[in-house]
Order: C-alpha cells, then structure tokens, then sequence
C-alpha cells in the first residue's frame, strides 16, 4: 500500500497511515537509522529527496524528520536522541509499529541539480537530510556532475553513515568524499578540524552547493563559501523549526510568511536573505 | 425584502431549527457566544458576542483520531464524524471576513484541512447588520462594511422592531424560500450604521512592516503584555493550534486545540532551542502576523477590526494603537 504525494491530499493529511520499524542501524551512540514500512512491508510514500514525515509513536509523540533515504520498499529515518520521543525510539526493537504521515515540503531542486557540479556539506546529524539527495544522484549518477561530500563530526564514534563514507560513496565515479574530526583522537589518520575551515582548504571553485548541520556550522560554512565566490541562489540548505501539523496551518514554523513544513525546509541563501533572521 | 417581526423571531428559528442545527448568538452570564437554537433561548443581537464564532468549524479541542497499543503493535483509528447541516444565524461582518481567513488558511495552499472543510460545508451563513458599533470596534478601518458581509447566504438587517433578509447566494435564496411563509414582503430601507468611536489607518502598513523587524517598537510594545494569550484565544481569526494526545491504559486518543503564538514553550525546538525566547519576539510574530506575513501570503490582512481583543486585554493593549506607532515610526 504505497502512497503517493497526491493521494496524502486526497486522504486526511493529518492522520498517520499504519507502519512498522524493520530495521535499526546504531549510526553512532546517540543516532540511529530506522527503515519504516507499511504492515504490509511496502514504501509508505514515494518522497522527493528533501522531503520530511512526521513519525509518531502514538503513545509518546509525533515529530518531523527528514527521509535520510529510501529503498524500493522502505523508508529510512536517521534520528538523534534529544526528547522525549526519540529517547523511546532509542529503546525499541525491529518490528516496532508507528504511525507515518507525509511526505511534507518541498524537497531539494533537482531539476536545478541535474547536469551540475555539486559540493554536499554535512555536519553531525546534518548529513542526514543531504543523503536522501547524494543517494538520488548516485543512483542517478549520469544526470550530475561532479559530485564531492564534505563532512565531519565532533569525533570518529559521532560520524554518521559510516559505511556511505568510507566504502560505497568513494567507489563511485567522479565522486570525491573527504571527512574531519574536531579534534585529533588516537586511531583516526584523516582529517583535523572544523568543517568551514576545510571547505576553504580544499580550495573548490564555486558550484551548487547542498549544506545542513548545525545552526553554528552553517553561519560559518556560509561565510566560507561567500569568501570563495558562491552564489546566493546555488547555496542550498535545510531549515528546522518546531513544526505540528506539517501542511501549513497550525501555525507555528513561520519565517516571516513562509511555512517550514510546506514552503520548506529547502531554500537557497538568495531566498533566506529575503526572509526575517529568525531561525 | 423578506422581513419578520423580532417578537417572531423564535418560530423563525423553531422552524429552521426542524432542518438544520441553528446557531445563535446567546448570552449568559458575562459571556455570549454562538449557541445551538433551543426553545426557551433568549437571542442576543446587541453588539457582538463575546466569543468568536470560528470554534463551530474550528473548536477548542477537536478529537482527530484513537489508537489501541498491544506490546509494539499501534492500531490507529479515524473517528467516525458525523456533521449535520447548520445554519449560523445572526453572524457580523468581521466575523464573516474572519470566516474568509479561516477559509484560506485551511482549504487553500496544497492542503485542506478536513476537519474544518467537513463542518464548512455543511454551513449556511445568514449574517446581521451592525447598526451601533461598541467602543471597541474598527471594522470600518479594515475595509470591512458593518452592514453587508462579503460571502454570506444571507444578508439580514437590523429594521428596527423587524428583521430585514436578503439572499446572496442560491444555498440562501432557497433556504429563505423554505421558510418563505413566515416572511412578509416589504420595501424596508435597511437603518444607518452610527459612527465609529475607533479607527485605524492601515495604508501602507503591511508595505512599512517589511521594513521594521529589527525596529525598537517591538521592544517598547512587548513590555507590558503579560503573554497571556487572551488576545488569541478571542480573535476571530487566530487559529494556531498545537497536536496532542491522551493515554489511558493501552488506549488514547490525539487531539488538536486553539494554541497561542504568545507563549514561551511555542516555538521551542526538542534540542532546548527556541527561535523566539522573550515576549519581544512573540509579540512582533504577532502584530507582524496580522498585519504584514498574512496580508504577504494571502492578500489580505489577518484582522477584521472586531475590537474583542482591546475589549479583553488586561493590561490595555490596542492593535489600533500599535497601528499608530507603526505608521509614526521612523524606518
């Protein structure tokens, strides 16, 4: 029973379908991956990369989540444990039942994408919503150019998506990966330091570029690219705000007249110098 | 026109009350709100009510679906709603225009919300003429008409010692055809609308507004609003709402109610932060809101002059008066 974008606006977009937990990957120690299904083990919705569903575990809670990737019949959730919900979602086994509602927003512009260089920025938990679109345009490799991640984390163990970073990305044709650590730790040969800083050393020419992470990580990421010579409209990124209903009406992820959940969480930097500064 | 003594009034609604659930401005106590028609009810056609009528499509707390939760297996259910047909009887001009508001948050921009398209549709709208404005009203400065509401069935007027009805829509046409019996036909001229107490000059306010979000006002205004949320909670059309839910036992139910952009926990992420921390950055959503993102995304302000939050605010904040900080400010 696969759901498509059009049907959730024919059916109560506000009422979750039935799903299920079919697999948790421990990412790192307070991330996990869950892949969700219908009960019948099919895709809830087809979403665009970029696009968000709201997970609930009725008894607990309901929130928005980015779709990290999806398979011919699943979903996967990459999730960080801070609340309430997700510290219940941290404790459950494969075969969990949930509730599922979505897809919401507008997702990444692919079609602005397609036949582009493209420059993927990650930190921490952040990388979670660019890698629904790195593996689109790894599955779709002949529609992109070039295409380089750059990615880091507080420490080794924080990294996520380990086995995307180190073994299946870098076999990819024309795809460069490169990953940082804050700090230097025993074991770990490869780089140093905070992600602005090493988007500057690798010295990139200007090209669309896709960055989400932490609000702090991103000020300073933007500021690099702008010394670099990117242009506002192909400085892409994700915004997060407490959102509820997830269809634009309750009323509560507003930037100025925009709706996170609806005109969202997709803008380019062309689009968010226009907005009030208050995400 | 198609008119009827008020003293007839209740076999006018006895009558409709046979086809429809009719909902009446009643009063009770300090409160007066919208009402199903019962026998025995006193109608209320002085000034408007207290309580807005947008909880009829909209209410405070509205059930939205159960689930039955059995070791890790979630069953999730729709209640089943049943919603008759209804008529609003006696509804003002700014509460029409915030029914207007409410229609294109909730039925336009990709979604419908059903839960409010359901009762929506099911409503026949017969509005009232104002006659005499309270203290606290402005309609008139939001472009608003206190004596025909744009998008109502009907149009009735206050004659006096009579009501006056007049069909605007083929739904009233037949719905005053169905009673026609109790109408006698009459050339009445509908009274004159006596001045207004309160104005506003909204001009290039919204246009002004996009230039003002790091303006001082913002912190001058927010001092003395305690965050209290009654502004909200009264205004026709505010509808912010938060998504919640109940467990007891290995059962519950979720639930949407009215929230407030006002409060503290609003914004707040799950990580702790909150894009709006102090009262300074809630209340300039607010009056931005109104008067500046609403009019930006639907192309006409979110404020219908109604007063009821001036009228309740219990530290005196006026709209009207915020208006005139704005228009006298310095950008």
């Amino acid at each position: 029973m696969s759901v498509s974008t059009a049907d959730i606006k024919r059916i109560n977009p506000l009422i979750p379908i039935r799903g299920k937990i079919t697999k948790i990957v421990q990412e790192t120690p307070d991330v996990k991956t869950f892949h969700i299904t219908t009960l019948d083990g099919q895709k809830p919705f087809t979403p665009l990369p970029g696009q968000l569903a709201m997970f609930s575990i009725p008894q607990v809670g309901e929130a928005m989540f980015s779709i990290t990737s999806q398979g011919p019949n699943h979903l996967e959730m990459s999730i960080k444990e801070v609340g309430q919900l997700t510290r219940f979602l941290h404790e459950v086994e494969e075969g969990q039942e949930c509730g599922i509602r979505g897809p919401y927003g507008n997702g990444f512009p692919i079609d602005y994408c397609r036949g582009k260089d493209l420059l993927f920025i990650g930190g921490g938990i952040g990388l979670a919503p660019v890698r629904s679109l790195i593996n689109y345009c790894v599955e779709n490799r002949k529609d992109f150019g070039k295409l380089i991640v750059v990615y880091g984390a507080r420490s080794y163990a924080d990294l996520v998506f380990k086995e995307d970073l180190f073994e299946n990305w870098p076999k990819v044709e024309n795809m460069e990966v490169f990953v940082t650590i804050d700090r230097a730790e025993e074991g770990w040969n490869g780089h140093v330091g905070f992600v602005p800083a090493y988007v500057e050393e690798l010295n990139i020419s200007p090209m669309v570029t896709i960055t989400c992470g932490p609000p702090i990580m991103i000020k300073f990421v933007l500021q690099s690219l702008a010394k670099m010579g990117f242009n506002d409209k192909d400085v892409i990124t994700t915004l997060e705000m407490r959102m509820k209903c997830g269809i634009g009406k309750c009323g509560r992820c507003n930037i100025g007249s925009c709706y996170v959940c609806l005109d969202g969480p997709v803008f380019t930097l062309e689009q968010l110098k226009l907005l009030p500064p208050e995400y | 026109m198609k008119t009827i003594v008020k003293s007839r009034l209740a076999e006018l609604l006895q009558t409709m009350a046979q086809d429809f659930r009719v909902l009446v401005p009643v009063k009770s106590e300090a409160i007066s709100q919208f009402v199903p028609w019962q026998e025995g009810l006193t109608v209320n056609l002085e000034g408007n009510t207290v309580l807005p009528p947008k909880d009829i499509f909209f209410p405070q707390t509205e059930k939205m679906y159960k689930f039955k939760v059995k070791g890790s297996s979630v069953d999730i259910e729709e209640f089943a709603e049943d919603v008759q047909k209804q008529v609003i009887f006696g509804i003002r001009s700014c509460d029409m225009q915030s029914i207007d508001c409410l229609d294109k948050v909730f039925l336009t921009k990709g979604y419908e919300d059903q839960f409010y398209k359901t009762k929506r549709e099911k409503t026949l709208l017969v509005a009232l003429s104002c006659t005499k404005p309270q203290d606290t009203c402005f309609c008139e400065s939001m472009g608003l008409n206190p004596q025909e509401a744009p998008g109502a069935d009907v149009q009735g007027y206050d004659l006096g010692d009579a009501l006056g009805f007049v069909a605007k829509t083929p739904e009233g046409e037949e719905l005053l055809a169905k009673y026609g019996s109790l109408f006698t036909e009459v050339n009445a001229v509908p009274q004159k609308v006596e001045g207004f107490n309160l104005k506003a000059d909204v001009a290039g306010i919204p246009e002004k507004l996009a230039k003002m979000f790091d303006h001082p006002i913002w912190g001058e205004v927010s001092q003395k609003c305690l965050g209290c949320g009654a502004c909200a909670y009264l205004c026709p059309t505010c509808h912010c709402f938060d998504i919640s839910g109940t467990v007891k036992g290995d059962q519950g139910y979720k639930f949407r109610c009215w929230d407030c952009c006002m409060f503290s926990e609003y914004t707040r992420m799950a990580g702790g932060h909150n894009p709006r921390p102090s009262k300074k950055e809630r209340v300039r959503n607010r009056f931005l809101h109104k008067l500046y993102y609403f009019k930006d995304r639907y192309g006409q302000l979110l404020c219908t002059g109604c007063g009821r939050c001036i009228a309740k605010c219990p530290v005196g904040m006026d709209i009207t008066a915020i208006i005139e900080k704005i228009k006298e400010a310095e950008v």
